[in-house]
Order: C-alpha cells, then sequence, then structure tokens
C-alpha cells in the first residue's frame, strides 16, 4: 500500500480564521485544491503537494528550471490574489512547505503574536507599486537646455576647446543625474505623503526586465482603502507634470502585502 | 536561469523577486530549509536587480 506519493502541504498566506477565504481552487501542484487549516484566531491557506517534486531535494533542482519556477510562482500569486480579494492577508514566501497540517497548526500557534500584529496593520489597506520611468534622451535635452549655454571659447586652441568639451559634458551628465534623483525624490515624496507606509526598492536592471527607458524609481506603498483613488490621482498628476521628460509611472495593485510584512522569521 | 530570465517579461521578473526576496519567512517542516532556498536565490537577486547607481542612491537618502 506504499505506492501512494508522499505528500506535504504548501503554505500561501495566512489569514483571521473570521475572514473568508475562496472556495477551493487548483493548487502550485494542480492535482490538488486548496484548504483552510485554522488554529485559534488564525487560519492558513494551504494545498497538498507531491513531495517528488516539491521536497527539498526536488526543489533544489526545480528552482533553478526556469520554467518550473515561472508556472509555481505565477500559481502562488493567483491564488493569493483570489484570496485577497475577501480577506486581510500575510503572504507567505515562496517554497514554504509543512509535513501535515499538524505542522501548520504548530507554525500558526508559535507565531500567533506576530502575524496577528501583521493582520492588525494590514487590515483596511492595499499594497501598491509604483515603477518611475523616463526616457534617457529626453532628460540629458532637459539638463542641456537647463546648464549654461553657449561656448565662449570656441575660438581657442583645439587642446583648450577639447577640454572645454570634456567638462561640459561632464557637466550635463551631472545635470541628468541631478535631475533624475530630484524627479525620483519629489514623486516619491508625493506619493508617501498619502500613504501609511512605503518602501523603496531597486530599480530593476533594463536588460532584464526589459522596459523602455531609466527605471529611478521602484517602489511599495501601503494606502488605506478610501485613499486608493487619491493615489491615482497623485500619479496620474505626476506624470502629466512630467511628460515633457518622458516620464511614465506605472502603478499596479492592490497586490499581496509581500513589502509590508515582517521580513525577518523565526 | 540566466539567459531564460533575460527574455522573461517585467512582470514575471518583478513577481519572482517579491516571491522569493520578501513576505514572512516561516520555516516550513518539509523542510525546504530557508538556507537552501537562499542559495538559489541569491544568483536569482543578482540577475533580478541592477547595481545602485549614484541616482538610486540619492533617492535613498
Amino acid at each position: 500500500v506504499a505506492a501512494v506519493a508522499e505528500r506535504g502541504l504548501w503554505a500561501y498566506c495566512v489569514a483571521r480564521a473570521s475572514d473568508p477565504l475562496p472556495e477551493p481552487l487548483p493548487g502550485v501542484d494542480p492535482e490538488y485544491a486548496t484548504a483552510r487549516v485554522e488554529h485559534g484566531p488564525l487560519a492558513a491557506l494551504v494545498s497538498e503537494v507531491a513531495l517528488d517534486e516539491y521536497g527539498e531535494e526536488a526543489l533544489r533542482r526545480n528552482l533553478n528550471d526556469f520554467a518550473w519556477l515561472e508556472r509555481v510562482a505565477r500559481a502562488h500569486e493567483g491564488v493569493l490574489e483570489r484570496a485577497l480579494e475577501d480577506a486581510t492577508l500575510v503572504p507567505l514566501r515562496l517554497c514554504t512547505i509543512f509535513a501535515d497540517e499538524a505542522g501548520v497548526r504548530a507554525m500558526l500557534s508559535a507565531r500567533e503574536a506576530d502575524l496577528g500584529a501583521a493582520l492588525e496593520t494590514l487590515t483596511g489597506r492595499e499594497e501598491w507599486t509604483v515603477k518611475l520611468l523616463v526616457d534617457r534622451e529626453a532628460l540629458k535635452a532637459a539638463a542641456g537646455a537647463e546648464a549654461p549655454g553657449g561656448d565662449p571659447a570656441a575660438e581657442a586652441g583645439s587642446g583648450a576647446a577639447y577640454m572645454l568639451g570634456r567638462r561640459r559634458e561632464r557637466e550635463l551628465r551631472e545635470r541628468a543625474a541631478e535631475l533624475a534623483a530630484g524627479l525620483a525624490g519629489e514623486v516619491h515624496e508625493r506619493l508617501r505623503a498619502g500613504a501609511v507606509a512605503a518602501v523603496i526598492g531597486r530599480p530593476q536592471n533594463r536588460e532584464l526586465s526589459g522596459h523602455a527607458g531609466d527605471m529611478l524609481l521602484n517602489a511599495a506603498y501601503l494606502v488605506e482603502r478610501d485613499e486608493v483613488e487619491s493615489l491615482r490621482e497623485r500619479v496620474a498628476a505626476l506624470e502629466a507634470a512630467h511628460r515633457a521628460l518622458g516620464v511614465r509611472l506605472e502603478l499596479r495593485g492592490p497586490l499581496p502585502p509581500y513589502n509590508f510584512v515582517p521580513q525577518e522569521g523565526a | 536561469v540566466s539567459e531564460e530570465l533575460v527574455h522573461q517579461d517585467v512582470a514575471l521578473v518583478d513577481l519572482i523577486d517579491r516571491l522569493l526576496g520578501s513576505g514572512v519567512v516561516i520555516a516550513g517542516d518539509i523542510t525546504l530549509s530557508v538556507a537552501g532556498i537562499d542559495l538559489v536565490y541569491v544568483g536569482l537577486r543578482a540577475l533580478v536587480s541592477s547595481v545602485a547607481t549614484a541616482e538610486q542612491k540619492a533617492i535613498a537618502r
């Protein structure tokens, strides 16, 4: 009777036991549907996974298989986004896997205080992310327009003219960098002012993410639900105000609040 | 991972960065040890992030 593959429980998030969690959905392992495991005031959303694919050894291999990682990441996120529609939740990092329900309950018991506090912080609030992108050429052109113009020493010897050109080029670059920093600072300050909390992430590598333009800001904001409309308006106003620089602001949300939960764990 | 990743869309890079780089870390008892995940993630993270530029440092100040 040992033919059944061993299984574990993949955990997606923790919510209050009193909040509704979605009806069973296909889990990261599509063979199994999501279910809830409760303990005291908390509930975890979980689904079974076959350990020959999701066990420790298999994961070391599979996490390096990009197609596998993509499928699992999208499935995990899909479940979270569905759950987020009806509940306040604390999202868990990808690949949080337990042996059985008793293991999940033990975790809910051990972490009851900090998970409860995290849920308190998140109640009635949403995570939104903003990426600020500018057109590099437009930024350089703006820097040039502001810099002291003309070149009085144009008639000077070629050596001097060369040095002057080099200096001017450097000044232009510095001015463009200042403009970029000022712009990112302004956008972040304006958006942070309407948020409960804010986190600045690392701007993404252009070659990797394929976005057009230079990413000057990659930030996440935790906003009260009734402030979301105001956030949209601020974003639209900032984009309009800096259209000449080819500024684009990409606003996304509400997202599972990965940026606003305790980052240190047991 | 790297060459495949380069061709993925921004949303996916973003998603993986979020799901592996943040969120509450709870050691599951199966346990993919947290250290195991981190080893995989270090390589990924190097790809996902760009080196901070002068502008970014200025923002973070």
